[in-house]
C-alpha cells in the first residue's frame, strides 16, 4: 500500500500545478472518429486498421476501416481499446470517511463523502480508467453501499453515478480489527466495542444477517441497513468483500455458502472478493463457490497487504482455473501504478493479452452489474475509450488519450493539430 | 428655539436614554437602498422608526436634530455569528439538538458593542458548524437587546468539522444518513424545514460540500443558504440548481484572489448573497473589509451594499423591520464619517431602534 502511494505523490503534484483541472467542467460532447491500427473491442475481436464511431454520449459503430478523412474530429492512435474499469478505487475522505461508532453500517453510501474535486479523479482518467467502483473503507466490517461511477465529467454525484448502490461492501481480515482499544480497560471509547480478531470480525458479520433475516418475521429485531442485507442475500445486491489473506478469503466463501443454505433467503448472494492476494492458493474453492477476484496491486517482492504475497504469475494460475479475474490499481495512477501497468505486470507474469484486457474491462464491468453500459466496444455502449500510442499494457506504450461518454478529456493530439 | 438648542446640546452630552422618542438627522450625504445618495437629506425618528426620509422633512414642533456632515446610512446587518460565547453554541452531548441559541444571547456583552461599533445593527447568531444540526439560529439587534427573530434558519453541519473521532457522527455518509432520518419523520424545527416554513443555513468548507448539501437540499425540497464556501462562486449552477443563497464568511487581507473572485463572481449572478462576522470568532470590522476587497476586485458597489443591507435582511428573514431606510422600518442607523463602501471611513455614531448605542467622542 505505501508503495502507490509514494508514488502517487510524486507523481501528481507537478501535473497539479501546470494545468486545469479536468473536473471544473463539461467537455463538449463530439461525433469523434477513433482511428487506430489495432481496435481492441474486448469482445475476443480485434481489428486491424478499423475505427470507433462516436455518437454523441454513445458508440456509434465499430469496423474496420471506418473513416478515410482525418477530419477536426478524427483522432488517429495505434490502440483503442474499451475505457478501463477499477473495481476497487479507494479514494476517498480518509477518517471522514469511516463511521466509528459502529462497526456494521450497511445503509451508509459512500455517494455522500465523495470528493470530486479531488485531483487524484483526474488521474485516474488521464491514465485510462474511465469508470471506477468506490467502497467505504474498510475500518468497518460492514461498511456500506459503493458507487460506480465515470471519472470524469460534472463534478457532482448525480452526473457522474454509473450505478448508485453498485455493491455492498465488507471487510474479511484484520484491518476492521485493527487499532481498535484493547481489553481490560475501562471502556473509554466505542473503539472496545469493536472486533480485535478476525473470528470477532466473521461473528460481526454472521450476527448481521441472522438479525437482518430475523427482522424479517419480526420488524422489532430490524436493524438500520437490514433492508441492504436482505437484498445482498437475495442477490439483488452485490457483495465486495475485501479479503487478503487466505484464511480471510475460504471466510468470505464459507459464510457465503453457509448463507445459501439459510431456508428464508429466496436468491443466492452474488459476491466478489476484492484484494485476494492469496487467492492462488485455493482457487478451487472460488470456482466451486462461482466468486470471482479483484486482486490488489502488484507488489514488487510479493508481499502486500495483511501480510499476504502475491506473486506476478497470479493471474496467469487464477485464470487457468477458470476464476474471474479483475485488477485493481487502488486508485493509484502514473506509469508503475497504473491499472494499466497491472495488467502489463500480469502479461510478465504469463497472461495473454486478451484476458489481461478483459480483467480491466469486461470483467470487472459484470462484478459491478454494468456490462450492459461499459467495458466492451460495441454499438449503443456508453463511448468510453482509452487511445493508446502502442500495444496496450507494453512497457513501452501509454495512454494518450481518454474520452469519456463522448466527451474528449485527454487529447491525443500534438498542441499544435488540435 | 431656545428649547432646541438646548435639547440639542443635551443630545452630544447625553447618553442613551435620554434622547427624545422624536428626533432627526439631517446629514451630508443619505446612502439609500439602491445605493443612490440623497446629497442633503432628514431622516424624522418616532418612537424608535423611521417615520420618513426626504431631502426636507416637516419636522413637528421643537424636534430636536441631530446635525451631521458625513454620511448616513441604514444599519449593517451581519449574517453568520457565534455571538459573544462561541463555547455556548454547541451541546457537545448530542449531535443534533433542536434548540434556540437565542437562549443564549447575552445582549450585554461588550462584543455586541463592538459589532455596532462597526455599523453592524442586526447580528444574526447561528449555532456551531461542529454539531450535525446545532439547533435553530436568532436574529438580535446589537444594541438594546432586542430579539427580531427566534427562529432564522435550522443549522445544518456539512462540513467536516460536524464531524468528530470519537463520538457520532465520525463519517460523511453517516452524518447524511442521520439527517435524512430526521427529515424523513421530521419533528420540531426539521418539520417546520421541510414544511418550507424555516430556512436552512448549511455549514459548508469544500466543494465537495457544497455540492453534498446542493443535493440533500434538493432531495428534501428545503431552502436556505450555504456558508463558508469560499469557492461558491465557482458552483453557481450547483446552487442555483438547489435554490441556495450564499453567505460570505469574511476574507481577510491575505485572502488568496481566487477566493475573492470567486465572491466577486458571485456577485454577478442572481443568486442572492450577504455576508458573514465569523471567521471563527466574531470579527465586526472583517464584514465591511470584506465586502472592500470585492469592490477592489471588481464587485458591483450597488450589489455590495444590497448584500450588506437589505438582501442579508432579506435572508435572515427580518427584512420588514432592517436592512433599509425606508418609513416604518426599525430606526437602526449609522453616522459615517465618509461612503460607509470606503475602508477609509468610519463610524461616528449608531442608534439602534432609534436610541444613540455608540458615539465617538470628539477630542
Amino acid at each position: 500500500m505505501s508503495l502507490p502511494l509514494f508514488a502517487l505523490f510524486i507523481a501528481a503534484l507537478p501535473a497539479q500545478q501546470i494545468r486545469q483541472p479536468l473536473t471544473q467542467g463539461e467537455a463538449p460532447r463530439q461525433n469523434w472518429i477513433v482511428r487506430a491500427e489495432r481496435v481492441y473491442t474486448a469482445t475476443g475481436r480485434a481489428i486491424k486498421d478499423g475505427a470507433v464511431l462516436v455518437n454523441g454520449s454513445k458508440i456509434g459503430a465499430v469496423g474496420p476501416g471506418a473513416a478515410e478523412e482525418n477530419g477536426k474530429y478524427t483522432l488517429s492512435v495505434y490502440a483503442v481499446t474499451p475505457g478501463m474499469i477499477d473495481a476497487s478505487v479507494r479514494i476517498g475522505p480518509g477518517t471522514a470517511g469511516v463511521e466509528q461508532s459502529r462497526e456494521v453500517t450497511p445503509e451508509l453510501r459512500i455517494a455522500d463523502a465523495l470528493d470530486l474535486f479531488d485531483v487524484r479523479w483526474d488521474r485516474q482518467a488521464e491514465s485510462g480508467v474511465t469508470t471506477a467502483l468506490v467502497c467505504p473503507q474498510d475500518e468497518n466490517v460492514i461498511g456500506g453501499l459503493g458507487i460506480a461511477l465515470k471519472t470524469a465529467g460534472k463534478p457532482t454525484v448525480k452526473d457522474r453515478t454509473l450505478k448508485a448502490d453498485a455493491v455492498l461492501r465488507g471487510s474479511m481480515g484484520s484491518q476492521p480489527s485493527t487499532r481498535n482499544s484493547p481489553a481490560f480497560q475501562r471502556p473509554r471509547s466505542f473503539y472496545n466495542r469493536r472486533p480485535t480478531t478476525r473470528m470477532g470480525v466473521e461473528w460481526e458479520w454472521r450476527k448481521s444477517f441472522y438479525e437482518a433475516v430475523a427482522g424479517k418475521n419480526d420488524p422489532a429485531r430490524a436493524l438500520p441497513g437490514s433492508a441492504e442485507l436482505l437484498r445482498a442475500l437475495d442477490g439483488k445486491l452485490t457483495l465486495s468483500i475485501q479479503a487478503w489473506t487466505t484464511q480471510d478469503i475460504r471466510t468470505a466463501v464459507f459464510l457465503k455458502e453457509e448463507l445459501e443454505q439459510e431456508p428464508q433467503i429466496a436468491g443466492k448472494p452474488r459476491v466478489f472478493v476484492d484484494a485476494a492476494a492469496e487467492a492462488w492458493k485455493e482457487p478451487e474453492l472460488l470456482v466451486r463457490s462461482k466468486v470471482g477476484v479483484v486482486l490488489p496491486p502488484f507488489p514488487v517482492d510479493g508481499r502486500t497487504g495483511e501480510g499476504s504475497f502475491m506473486a506476478w504469475n497470479v493471474a496467469k494460475l487464477l485464470c487457468d482455473e477458470n476464476v474471474p479475474v479483475a485488477f485493481s490499481a487502488h486508485g493509484g495512477s502514473g506509469p508503475l501504478y497504473s491499472l494499466a501497468s497491472q495488467a502489463g505486470y500480469a502479461m510478465q507474469g504469463g497472461l495473454e493479452f486478451d484476458k489481461a484486457l478483459a480483467a480491466v474491462t469486461s470483467v470487472p464491468a459484470r462484478f459491478l452489474g454494468v456490462e450492459d453500459r461499459v467495458g466492451t466496444l460495441e454499438v449503443g455502449k456508453d463511448a468510453d475509450l482509452a487511445l493508446w500510442n502502442g500495444e496496450p499494457f507494453q512497457p513501452t506504450s501509454r495512454v494518450i488519450g481518454v474520452i469519456i461518454d463522448g466527451a474528449l478529456v485527454l487529447d491525443p493530439r500534438p498542441t499544435d493539430a488540435r | 428655539m431656545l428649547l432646541t438648542i438646548a435639547t440639542a446640546f443635551s443630545l452630544l452630552a447625553a447618553p442613551a436614554a435620554e434622547l427624545p422618542a422624536t428626533f432627526a438627522i439631517r446629514a451630508g450625504h443619505v446612502l439609500l437602498d439602491d445605493s443612490t445618495v440623497l446629497d442633503g437629506g432628514m431622516v424624522l425618528v418616532e418612537d424608535g422608526r423611521i417615520r420618513a426620509i426626504a431631502r426636507e422633512v416637516d419636522l413637528p414642533e421643537n424636534c430636536a436634530v441631530v446635525e451631521h456632515a458625513g454620511w448616513l446610512s441604514a444599519g449593517l446587518v451581519g449574517l453568520h455569528s457565534m455571538g459573544s460565547d462561541p463555547a455556548e453554541m454547541r451541546d457537545a452531548t448530542r449531535p443534533v439538538l433542536d434548540a434556540e441559541v437565542a437562549w443564549a444571547f447575552n445582549p450585554r456583552s461588550s462584543e455586541y458593542a463592538k459589532a455596532a461599533a462597526a455599523g453592524i445593527t442586526t447580528l444574526v447568531l447561528t449555532p456551531s458548524p461542529r454539531s450535525l444540526s446545532g439547533g435553530v439560529s436568532a436574529v438580535v439587534k446589537t444594541g438594546g437587546g432586542r430579539i427580531l427573530s427566534r427562529s432564522a434558519h435550522l443549522s445544518l453541519g456539512f462540513s467536516a468539522a460536524a464531524l468528530s473521532l470519537n463520538a457520532y457522527p465520525t463519517s460523511f455518509a453517516s452524518a447524511v444518513a442521520e439527517l435524512n432520518n430526521r427529515f424523513e419523520k421530521p419533528s420540531g424545527a426539521f418539520a417546520r424545514a421541510r414544511a418550507g416554513e424555516l430556512p436552512c443555513l448549511f455549514e459548508v468548507a469544500t466543494r465537495a460540500d457544497v455540492q453534498r448539501a446542493s443535493e440533500f437540499s434538493r432531495r428534501w425540497k428545503l431552502r436556505g443558504a450555504i456558508y463558508g464556501a469560499d469557492l461558491a462562486g465557482e458552483q453557481l449552477d450547483v446552487l442555483s440548481e438547489a435554490g441556495l443563497a450564499v453567505i460570505v464568511a469574511p476574507l481577510s487581507a491575505g485572502a488568496d484572489r481566487r477566493s475573492i473572485q470567486s465572491t466577486v463572481k458571485l456577485a454577478a449572478s442572481d443568486i442572492a448573497f450577504g455576508f458573514g462576522v465569523d471567521n471563527p470568532m466574531l470579527d465586526p470590522q472583517a464584514m465591511r473589509f470584506t465586502a472592500g476587497l470585492c469592490i477592489r476586485e471588481g464587485m458591483d458597489r450597488k450589489r455590495a451594499w444590497r448584500a450588506l443591507t437589505t438582501q442579508a435582511a432579506e435572508l435572515a428573514g427580518v427584512a420588514k423591520h432592517v436592512g433599509s431606510l425606508q418609513k416604518g422600518r426599525d430606526a437602526d442607523l449609522v453616522l459615517w464619517s465618509g461612503n460607509p463602501l470606503e475602508l477609509s471611513s468610519g463610524v461616528q455614531s449608531v442608534y439602534i431602534d432609534g436610541k444613540l448605542v455608540h458615539e465617538v467622542k470628539k477630542p
